[in-house]
């Protein structure tokens, strides 16, 4: 094997998965609030730029590391997302609407809202949190000599990385091993059944919601630092989150994780072996792929294997 | 909001300016320009130039002692509109000598208009060939046109970098495309091989992968066509990979601004762009400009105020020059100008297929020390230029 050939598959494949690891990430808050109140949330990327100016505002009024704001972010994020379950979507829930899925409009109506604030109040400048570390990396050549290829690991992609791994492992932790993370998952597999069994259904829905746009937010700090931010950003990674839902089977978390990777992973070989213009391509291919021959998404394979979902 | 206001001033100037024309010791000049409507920013840039110009020679003593009246003329951008204040300028205020506008497309209506009535018109900031293409002998063009924007940058490659492999990254619109294209004939003019070109989709969060392919490619030049953001990302991830190209080129306004510096940070160091006009260039009166402009208005000027300010000079320059104020004399002392401006030298050449084109060398930008400096031409820099440019392993 030619070594160049190995150095430029082997440094994809790490892009690849950082980036999986933050897709992921994101992915992960709208497959949640799928799951439990069976309604796409698409202000999920509108909701990560909210988290992204908190981000930009701590770094820049207060001089805040992105990577610490995501403890101020996160809760704050909880709060914002609790607010919007309970007084916009809740009282929506509630009405009988000719349109059978009004509560998907209402969040494409609180996107543009939120999108259109930013605007009003931080113009449409392009921003950005100039780090120190923004452009350092590790290099295989540097731990191993004589290494025959170089790789390089940024600082920032991965110390993001840990830390979308690290939030995922507690959101792991939260939904199998405590009694509130076990009522949101049996709200989710059987709404009714939860009801019987004296869980809180209201209460759930209102967790949820904070819970996802939390992870969200958590998302934002983790993307600011590697990029940039302008108001109307969300589109896309509402997109991106979307894709990845629908690949990992709607409301399964540990699909989302392996569609957020896969994702990540995909969009970089497409990058280095197609050409980057064909990266959005791809990514409706995924798409229309996994509703066409995976129509449950990764959680169908895994169950069909007895992984759980 | 601004707009009544801004009527009314014109009201005034245009009162006033009469009032002054009576006394027969001023000299008033109509300029087209995009006042209002999407092109409107750099109408008012341009302007502003105008006015300060206005104001330096009028305090020098004027043109041949007659004090300069400007009576600003709104096209809102509009060729039609450009053309009929360009009608009225000749036939009604007897107007020897026309100059301003903004846009190519409005430059083009106003030079067929002048060249059929034979007046002279200088074109300040179109910058469509085609211009001075057409064998018109009345029209006049001080800025470079579009496709010698990047000579400067070409002769610094040809001179110093002398490279002979070159990558090409660039965004996937209309903007990026033309540039890459442009870089290709380049390319092909000097030699250089085309090793890799590669477009993105603006707004792209990891230019790892394409980059790793850039990197195996191993090429000399390294040229990117991409607004800021994308150009501050992809210098960062470009130095997280240690790509270590000779030379790293920037296409396009995305790496001329100062926020390009602020967000790619170190990474940004020894990158070169081209550039028609800097604040910092040598150029005689250029930084005086660009401060007293600062001070007045907040921020520096773009090229377009340099181009606006710099014309003026031209006209005084040429009116100065003139055995008589008729548009034939006029004609003759325009050919024959040879002047330092702070835009840069103007003289008027035919040739390439040119006619009465200024053919200048433009300008070339490099980081140094986390600044723009102006690195080439020589003979006009701020700085010495770096070449070469250290290794990524060896800086700091």
């Amino acid at each position: 094997m030619d070594p160049v050939k190995v150095e430029v598959f082997l440094q994809t494949l790490i892009a690849g998965i950082l980036l999986g690891g933050l897709y992921a990430l994101i992915g992960l808050g709208m497959t949640l609030i799928m799951g439990v109140m069976r309604i796409i949330n698409l202000a999920h990327g509108e909701l990560m730029m909210v988290a992204m100016y908190m981000a930009y505002w701590l770094f820049t009024l207060l001089h805040i590391d992105p990577y610490l704001a995501v403890f101020i972010v996160a809760p704050a994020m909880f709060f914002f997302g609790m607010a919007i379950q309970r007084f916009l979507i809740n009282p929506v829930l509630r009405v009988e609407a000719i349109l059978p899925e009004n509560q998907v409009i209402l969040t494409v109506g609180i996107g543009m809202v939120l999108s259109n604030l930013a605007t009003i109040m931080f113009t449409s400048d392009y921003r950005s949190t100039p780090v120190e570390y923004a452009s350092d990396a590790w290099y295989l050549s540097d731990l191993w000599r004589s290494s025959p290829i170089e790789l390089s690991f940024s600082v920032p992609w991965v110390v993001s990385f840990l830390f979308a791994v690290v939030i995922t492992a507690l959101l792991w932790y939260f939904l199998t091993r405590t009694d509130t993370g076990k009522s949101i998952r049996a709200t989710a597999q059987d709404r009714d059944a939860a009801l019987l069994m004296g869980v809180n259904v209201e209460r759930m829905k209102l967790l949820t919601f904070g819970l996802g746009a939390s992870l969200v937010g958590a998302a934002g700090c983790l993307f600011i630092p590697l990029y940039y931010l302008y108001p109307a950003l969300g589109g896309r990674f509402t997109l991106i989150a979307f894709v990845i839902t629908i690949l990992g089977g709607l409301g399964s978390t540990v699909g989302a994780i392996i569609g957020g990777v896969l994702l990540g992973v995909f969009e970089s070989m497409t990058a280095t072996y197609l050409g980057m213009g064909w990266a959005p391509v791809g990514r409706f291919i995924i798409f229309v792929a996994a509703l066409v021959f995976l129509p449950g998404g990764i959680a169908s394979v895994l169950r069909r294997r007895r992984l759980g979902g | 909001m601004k707009r009544p206001v801004f009527v009314l001033m014109l009201c005034l100037l245009i009162v006033l300016s009469y009032g002054l024309a009576i006394a027969d010791d001023t000299v008033v000049f109509g300029i087209p320009l995009p006042l209002t409507g999407s092109k409107a920013k750099f109408g008012e840039i341009e302007k502003r130039s105008y006015q300060i110009a206005a104001e330096e020679i009028n305090a020098s003593g004027g043109i041949k002692g007659k004090k300069v009246v400007l009576e600003f003329e709104d096209s809102q951008g509009k060729p039609e509109i450009s053309r009929a204040i360009a009608e009225k300028l000749i036939d009604v205020k007897k107007q020897p000598v026309l100059f301003g506008e903004y846009s190519s497309s409005c430059s083009k209506a106003i030079a067929a208009v002048a060249e059929e009535r034979k007046v002279p018109y200088l074109v300040v900031t179109g910058a469509a060939d085609n211009i001075t293409q057409q064998n018109y002998r009345y029209v006049f063009r001080m800025n470079p046109t579009a496709s010698y924007y990047t000579s400067g940058l070409r002769s610094f490659l040809r001179e110093v970098v002398k490279p002979k492999t070159v990558a090409i990254i660039y965004e996937s619109s209309d903007f990026g495309t033309k540039g890459a294209e442009g870089m290709v004939k380049e390319a092909k003019r000097l030699g250089m091989k085309v090793v890799l070109k590669e477009k993105y989709e603006a707004g792209a969060v990891d230019f790892k992968p394409i980059l790793s392919k850039v990197k195996a490619k191993r090429p000399d030049l390294i040229y990117m066509v991409s607004y800021v953001m994308d150009a501050a990302l992809l210098m960062r991830q470009i130095k997280e990979l240690r790509i270590d190209a000779k030379l790293f080129a920037g296409g396009a306004a995305g790496f001329a601004i100062p926020e390009f510096i602020e967000n790619a940070k170190d990474a940004a160091e020894y990158v070169v762009t081209a550039t028609l006009w800097s604040p910092q260039v040598a150029y005689p009166g250029a930084k005086e400009f660009a401060e007293k402009y600062r001070s007045r208005y907040g921020k520096y000027p773009s090229y377009h105020g340099a181009e606006a300010y710099s014309a003026l000079y031209v006209i005084k320059d040429v009116l100065e020059r003139a055995s008589a104020w008729t548009p034939e004399e006029i004609r003759k002392a325009m050919k024959e100008t040879n002047l330092m401006t702070a835009f840069g030298p103007v003289k008027f050449e035919d040739r390439e297929g040119y006619q009465n084109q200024n053919f200048m060398d433009t300008l070339v930008l490099q980081v140094i020390n986390g600044k723009h400096e102006t690195i080439w031409p020589l003979k006009y820099a701020s700085k010495k230029y770096v070449f070469p440019i250290p290794r990524w392993r060896d800086r700091r």
